[in-house]
């Protein structure tokens, strides 16, 4: 298939690992030959079946790599005036450059340091600076953040988000982690078997998933196979109202995401949500600011549902579960969505 | 880039087609222009007692090497991977690779002296009263306590290569085995060997290549290559070509040399070293 | 307890003994060429080669460095093998390394080529010399170097630059590919590539390809026996030969050659001996650990 990303925009490749995102990444960069097809920047072909056009290095296209790969044998002011030599800046020129840039990414202070003596943020900034120092058409992140500890990935997030959009800086970034996604890109296109499944903005992909996998990747969501009696979707003793003539099939798959879910201890009206019926806590944990509580229906232990709750709940203990009916995804036995519609989507399936 | 290298490189395959050529020649110093005789030089070589001694001696050492310098080689690296101090092992494993960085020509006076029956090593056996070794009494004496030479000199590869190979096993495996009340020689038999088989593999070939290709150390302690004692394959080429001056002979015996120095090259290179290389 | 404590100490003492057996059958031969070198003539030729010299002499050395009569001094052949050797182990290990890198990084984009230079070199590094013997000096005669310096320096660098690329294809890989496609992106064709980003980082590798070429150079025999033949031309191992027994009035002298030979490639091995034991290794594809 052909597909155009425009100018200025960031893009985000979602795909479980081993699917080819990251090779997509290296055939635009050119360390990779197609075997088949063309990679175009602007009106300009860059490679074609069998052959790289363009050479890499003539590309002035910029990689984070997901390990950063710095120069071990430089300072992250040689790292990140590395490019500008190669383009045979003057010194001077080099100098300006760089210092500019490290102002911009808080690496100043470390200017004289190796990447060795460096802490993960600032190797990510880093390899950062030395991607933008030389004003690169494309940058490519490449699973920019998955060596960072997870206190300081929203903030690198907000960083990159920042940069993208003041330089209004074509972006391509892969990864398997949504949350990468979702918060700095404008548009998402989601990989599987070396295919785009799906292309749309991020909210899109996460409200109405093309499949269950592609559910699965843009965010967590519990699975639940549902019979459909009379309008109504029965898992184990939880009881979902469907809107009348709404699903033709007698057996669905149900997708609820954990965090349009609450538990009540008692009964109660909550505007926006409706009470699908009683369940038991099994397992109480906590990530993130936030807890993850496993249910099961009452009446089936084998059934695991996650629900984000903001406060703990012993386990054993029986709550209500309320769901949010509007964001409920209904999908077929292929595991195809059926509700709701697809908008506004490119789908290639 | 890589141009000197594929120049020098391509320089030795020349070499090997230009060998070939003249070999298919009948070029010596009597015969200043040459014709093509076909396999006329070939047929000549295998009329020579000296191409059937020279194989004999060049099996005997290489074997001898290859035996000699695995069993002993194996047996002081499984003494060094016992040695608790790592500053210990490692002089004692320069000392047996040293031999391998003093140029030939001191090796082979050094061990003529060493074989002198009145002052050398068997003055010595005589002062402990026991039977003084005929080191060149007879032809196959010479040939063995060539052998020898060769152990002393090459043993250390071995020893290097099989030390690697202990010391890459998994040291917690070692320290399982430990708890599990293995003796030394338990642990050298059923952990360390079965796990030293590219060590095995490291060792015979390159013993084998030495051991093929030695020149030096058998000319220089000969006297020079007109004695048949010492005679090896690569001598006898030298031999043809300096003293006999049949140039197309000395140039057949060449190819088939490295034809079977190819034969046992290429594979190791390509199934052996590029593999280890680059298995990423 | 301590019954076994005592067969511990006893087995320790029985390995310790064992290999300081062997480590002294090891270091026999170099003993017996250092002692020999200072004894007298009279003494060397008499005495047990085994035992220290009663008078200390340094007249062999003086003999061996000069020369006498017919005998060419160790002199101008230490320094024509100083001033050879050194630029050639440099040259070939610089441009073999070239090479290997050549062949590195086609390993992905055409795996042919890297596969049939890698059999080249390997090769080159491994076969017997002598099968060389008549096309190497027929080649020599006929482009006017043979007898000469640059004849000499041409048959090294057959032999040894392809044998430096050969070590140095081993030791490439401790840079990984990321580095180098990383450096492309950034603008850096291959020669930046190799000189800021491999060479810095194989340079250890670099100094024991350099030190392993060195010794193999120094220690050629074969090659000056049959290029460079003309007294004027001796390299060190050929002049030295001049004195290897046989001759009734070498004695201490033989040693002594032995050591001005052996006495450059000794200290290196002292104090570098680390980055030679590495480039033998990488003959057997790198040998970790060691």
């Amino acid at each position: 298939m052909t597909y155009k990303i425009n100018d200025g925009i960031a893009f985000g490749i979602l795909g479980p690992s081993g699917h080819g995102k990251t090779t997509l990444l290296r055939l635009i960069a050119g360390l990779e030959i197609p075997t088949d097809g063309y990679v175009y920047f602007d009106d300009e072909l860059m490679s074609g079946p069998g052959r790289i056009i363009v050479e890499p290095e003539r590309r002035n296209v910029a990689m984070v790599f997901q390990n950063w790969a710095l120069y071990p044998n430089m300072t992250v002011y040689d790292n990140i005036a590395f490019p500008l030599k190669m383009a045979k800046m003057s010194r001077h020129e080099i100098d300006r450059r760089v210092r500019e840039i490290a102002e911009e990414l808080e690496l100043t202070r470390v200017l004289n340091h190796y990447p060795k003596e460096l802490s993960g943020g600032q190797m990510q900034r880093t390899a950062l600076a030395r991607a933008l120092v030389k004003n690169p058409r494309i940058l490519l992140l490449d699973e920019p953040f998955s060596n960072l500890d997870a206190a300081l990935r929203d903030s690198a997030r907000a960083l990159v988000r920042r940069i993208q959009r003041e330089r209004k800086l074509t972006t391509i970034i892969v990864s398997h982690d949504p949350a990468d996604i979702f918060s700095i890109t404008d548009v998402a296109g989601v990989i599987i078997n070396g295919k785009f499944v799906q292309i749309g903005s991020p909210a899109d992909i996460y409200n109405t998933p093309a499949t269950t996998i592609i559910a699965t990747l843009s965010g967590d969501i519990n699975l639940l196979s549902a019979k459909v009696v009379e309008n109504t979707a029965l898992i184990a003793n939880l009881r979902i109202p469907l809107g009348k003539g709404l699903i033709n099939d007698n057996e669905v798959i149900i997708g609820l995401r954990p965090d349009e879910m609450k538990l009540l201890m008692e009964p109660q009206d909550i505007r926006g949500f409706i009470d699908i019926g009683k369940v038991r806590v099994k397992v109480s944990s906590y990530t993130l600011g936030v807890f993850r509580i496993v249910v099961s229906p009452i009446s089936d232990e084998n059934i695991n549902i996650i629900v984000v709750s903001d406060e703990f709940i012993e386990p054993g203990r029986e709550a209500h579960l309320l769901i949010k009916p509007d964001k409920i995804k209904i999908f077929n036995k292929e595991e195809k969505l059926i509700y709701p519609e697809l908008k506004n989507l490119i789908t290639a399936l | 880039m890589a141009i000197p290298t594929l120049f020098f490189g391509g320089i030795i395959v020349f070499l090997l087609a230009w060998n070939f050529v003249v070999s298919l020649e009948n070029w010596s110093l009597f015969n200043p222009v040459p014709k093509f005789v076909g396999l006329a030089s070939y047929f000549y070589l295998f009329t020579q007692n000296y191409f059937y001694t020279s194989i004999s001696h060049t099996i005997l050492f290489t074997v001898g090497l290859v035996a000699v310098g695995n069993i002993l080689g194996l047996l002081l690296a499984a003494l060094l991977y016992f040695l608790p101090n790592n500053t210990q092992r490692a002089v004692y494993l320069s000392i047996f690779i040293y031999p391998m960085a003093i140029p030939p020509t001191a090796t082979a006076l050094v061990w003529l002296w060493l074989y002198n029956p009145q002052i050398g090593i068997d003055w010595l056996l005589l002062k402990l009263h026991l039977p003084s070794i005929p080191w060149f009494a007879t032809p196959l004496n010479t040939q063995l306590a060539l052998v020898l030479v060769e152990v002393w000199e090459y043993t250390g590869l071995a020893v290097l290569f099989y030390l690697a190979s202990f010391l890459s096993v998994d040291r917690s495996i070692i320290e399982a085995a430990r708890l599990d009340g293995a003796s030394s020689i338990n642990l050298l038999f059923r952990v360390l060997l079965p796990n030293s088989m590219n060590g095995f593999i490291i060792t015979t070939a390159l013993l084998f290549l030495f051991s093929f290709r030695i020149f030096d150390i058998p000319f220089i302690m000969s006297g020079s290559a007109t004695s048949p004692t010492l005679m090896t394959l690569v001598t006898y080429i030298y031999y043809l070509f300096a003293y006999s001056e049949y140039f197309s002979v000395a140039a057949a015996l060449a190819t088939l040399v490295a034809v079977i120095a190819a034969i046992v090259i290429i594979p190791y290179a390509l199934l052996g070293l590029k593999k280890w290389v680059f298995r990423r | 307890m301590n019954s076994k404590y005592v067969v511990r100490v006893i087995k320790y003492a029985i390995l310790q003994l064992v290999v300081a057996i062997f480590i002294i059958l090891w270091l026999t031969p170099l003993y017996a060429m250092l002692v020999g070198g200072f004894k007298s003539n009279m003494e060397a030729a008499s005495a047990p080669i085994l035992l220290l010299p009663k008078q200390f002499s340094t007249e062999a050395y003086y003999f061996d460095w000069f020369g006498f009569g017919t005998l060419i001094g160790l002199e101008f052949p230490m320094i024509r093998q100083l001033l050879i050797t050194i630029p050639v182990a440099l040259a070939s290990v610089v441009f073999g390394s070239m090479g290997a890198y050549f062949f590195y990084i086609q390993m992905e984009r055409r795996p042919w080529v890297s596969n049939i230079g890698f059999s080249i070199i390997s090769l080159a590094t491994f076969l017997p010399a002598q099968t060389l013997t008549v096309p190497l000096i027929a080649l020599t005669s006929s482009i006017g170097i043979y007898q000469t310096y640059w004849g000499l320096a041409f048959a090294y660098f057959i032999f040894y630059l392809p044998t430096s690329a050969l070590l140095m294809s081993i030791f490439l890989p401790v840079v990984p590919n990321y580095l180098i496609e990383s450096a492309r992106l950034d603008g850096a064709r291959d020669w930046s590539i190799f000189w800021h980003v491999i060479f810095p980082l194989v340079l250890p590798g670099f100094l024991s390809t350099l030190i392993f070429v060195f010794l193999m150079v120094w220690q050629d025999f074969f090659t000056p026996l049959i290029i460079a033949t003309k007294p004027s031309l001796y390299m060190l191992p050929v002049a030295a030969r001049q004195y290897v027994g046989g001759y009734a009035i070498l004695y201490n002298r033989s040693f002594a050659a032995g050591v001005i030979t052996s006495l450059v490639p000794l200290i290196i091995f002292a104090f570098l001996g680390r980055y030679f034991i590495r480039g033998l290794a990488a003959l057997g594809g790198g040998a970790k650990g060691i």
